[in-house]
């Protein structure tokens, strides 16, 4: 019961105190807001970023291995000469890597390019399209809305068919079920049997709401699969129990033998995983975590001191008072908490008006960019944390020194 | 009313020592690395700190609720270090010297807040 009685006591005191001397409250409040705001707004971009570079990476296989010309990462004076005269992966190597390696649970041969999709008078232009082998379902991480995805049949035999993103459908075919219509690609009829159930933006770009999938039999009349600028590559997905590494080492043997490499020469492809993009992004991460850090720190200390400065100072005005409350019976730790309170209160003040400035933010950015941005309960957590433990530590030293005000010195006092 | 009780050079060292660590330990509150560690650790944290903060007040007043707090703090400190398994052996001996500097004058120090 005392301690709701404190707390009321206290509330008043502060609101008493913000209301009466306004503009000192509103600066001292400032440093607070400021400071919370720098840090939760950081944290909140920088983990909504890597949430969506997570999700983004999952879409592409944290368990497929990427066979390809060029390496997705390349360290300080890498030999990129070396690596200009390599051979991109062909379409037979998928065959061999099929045949042989056991490590692979699915795999795929894949080329992209982007063309011209026309429906009647409806024509989009450089639309990305993905021109696959059968097993890409089992490789790439994808859902088909409606329709289906390619038989067996249809991939083998080049049958014109295609699965369209869900941003491509609502485009061409704004008022009809797409499935069954007939679109051309580059001029050429191609049936269209299944849309892709809407992804949303991809940090990593190449979100399938906007690509076009067809069999790589088919693709072979529209483009040439061995043109470099189509990026080929063979995807591969291990087997589940088999690690990443354990089927690079398997597919770097194999693609030495297929290529027929002598034993002291370079490997001449390159075997990408999608952690080489996590490790990348997560150093860059970190560096902008510990400059939010960095510069909230600073505001998040000048706001302490702004506390610990209006809470001297309303112990300063309020002598006399502490005094009369002393010599009427009131103990140490009632004046003690009585000031510990409002302290803990103005910070709290501040540190939910930054809150609040940063989820008003999260709403516009994220509708602004497109992507998902959102105020995480870890540091909502964080900024209440912050907020009561700089209230604390600042309100304590001149609280402290208010409870051991002696009585009749601060009755005296003006 | 303020305590008349002298303070050793010990106590001194002690707490200045402490405010130091706690000037450095404040803004590890809020830091990536450790709020990476789980929701509730930066909190936790946080509560560690300033109930550290505000043992050292006690001790340069020659408070005895200052050294009980800090052996209570001390001991939630090394239980929730064990648990996050981030224990520092320089830290506890440090801690622990605190601890016995503070018990060699803990008579002298005045029982009230």
């Amino acid at each position: 019961m005392i301690i709701f009685g404190l707390l009321r006591e206290s509330i008043s005191f502060a609101i008493n105190s913000l209301v009466g001397n306004k503009l000192r409250t509103f600066l001292s409040l400032l440093g607070i807001t400021i400071g919370i705001f720098a840090i939760i707004i950081v944290f909140t971009v920088v983990d909504s970023l890597e949430q969506n570079l997570r999700k983004s990476v999952q879409s592409l296989g944290d368990d497929v291995v990427f066979i390809q010309k060029w390496p997705w990462t390349f360290g300080p004076n890498y030999p990129w000469w070396k690596y200009m005269n390599r051979p991109v992966p062909e379409y037979p190597e998928l065959n061999q890597i099929l045949e042989t390696c056991n490590g692979a649970q699915s795999v795929a041969f894949l080329v992209s390019a982007r063309i011209t999709v026309k429906y009647k008078s409806s024509s989009i232009e450089n639309v990305p399209i993905n021109c696959a082998s059968h097993q890409y379902d089992r490789v790439k991480n994808f859902e088909i809305a409606d329709g289906r995805y390619f038989t067996e049949a249809e991939s083998a035999s080049g049958r014109p068919v295609a699965v369209i993103g869900d941003l491509l459908a609502k485009a061409l075919f704004p008022n009809q079920n797409p499935i069954g219509e007939s679109v051309k690609v580059n001029g050429a009829k191609v049936i269209v049997i299944g849309v892709f159930k809407k992804e949303g933006e991809s940090i990593l770009g190449g979100s399938v709401d906007t690509e076009v999938l067809v069999p790589i039999n088919y693709a072979r009349s529209l483009v040439d699969i061995r043109n470099e600028d189509l990026d080929p590559q063979i995807l591969v997905r291990a087997k589940p129990g088999i690690s990443n590494d354990d089927l690079i080492d398997e597919l770097t043997g194999l693609m030495r033998s297929i290529r027929k490499l002598h034993p002291r020469s370079d490997d001449n492809f390159a075997l990408n995983q999608t952690s080489l993009i996590s490790t990348q992004f997560d150093s860059l991460f970190g560096v902008v975590g510990i400059v939010g850090w960095v510069i909230g720190g600073f505001s998040i200390l000048v706001g302490g001191f702004g506390i610990a400065n209006i809470m001297f100072v309303s112990v300063k005005e309020r002598t006399n008072i502490i005094g009369i409350q002393k010599s009427l019976g009131a103990k140490n730790y009632f004046i003690l908490s009585q000031f510990l309170f409002e302290a803990v209160f103005l910070s709290l003040i501040g540190g939910v008006i930054g809150l609040l400035i940063v989820f008003l933010l999260t709403l516009a950015i994220g509708d602004s960019i497109g992507m998902e941005v959102s105020l995480s309960r870890s540091n909502i957590i964080l900024g209440f944390t912050i907020s009561i433990l700089i209230g604390v530590v600042s309100g304590f030293v001149p609280a402290y020194g208010a409870s051991q005000l002696d009585p009749v010195e601060a009755i005296r006092s003006n | 009313m303020q305590s008349s009780i002298k303070r050793p050079l010990l106590i001194r060292i002690v707490c200045i020592l402490g405010f130091i660590w706690i000037v450095f330990s404040f803004p590890s509150v809020f830091s990536p690395s450790i709020k990476k560690m789980g929701d509730w650790y930066p909190a936790l944290f946080g509560l560690i700190v300033a109930s550290s903060f505000i043992s050292y007040i006690g001790v340069w007043h020659m408070k005895r609720w200052g050294v009980q707090l800090f052996v209570i703090t001390f001991f939630i400190k090394e239980l929730v270090l064990v648990m996050v398994e981030d224990i520092s052996y320089v830290g506890m001996a440090f801690s622990l010297f605190f601890i016995i500097t503070m018990l060699l004058y803990y008579k002298r120090m005045d029982l009230n807040l």
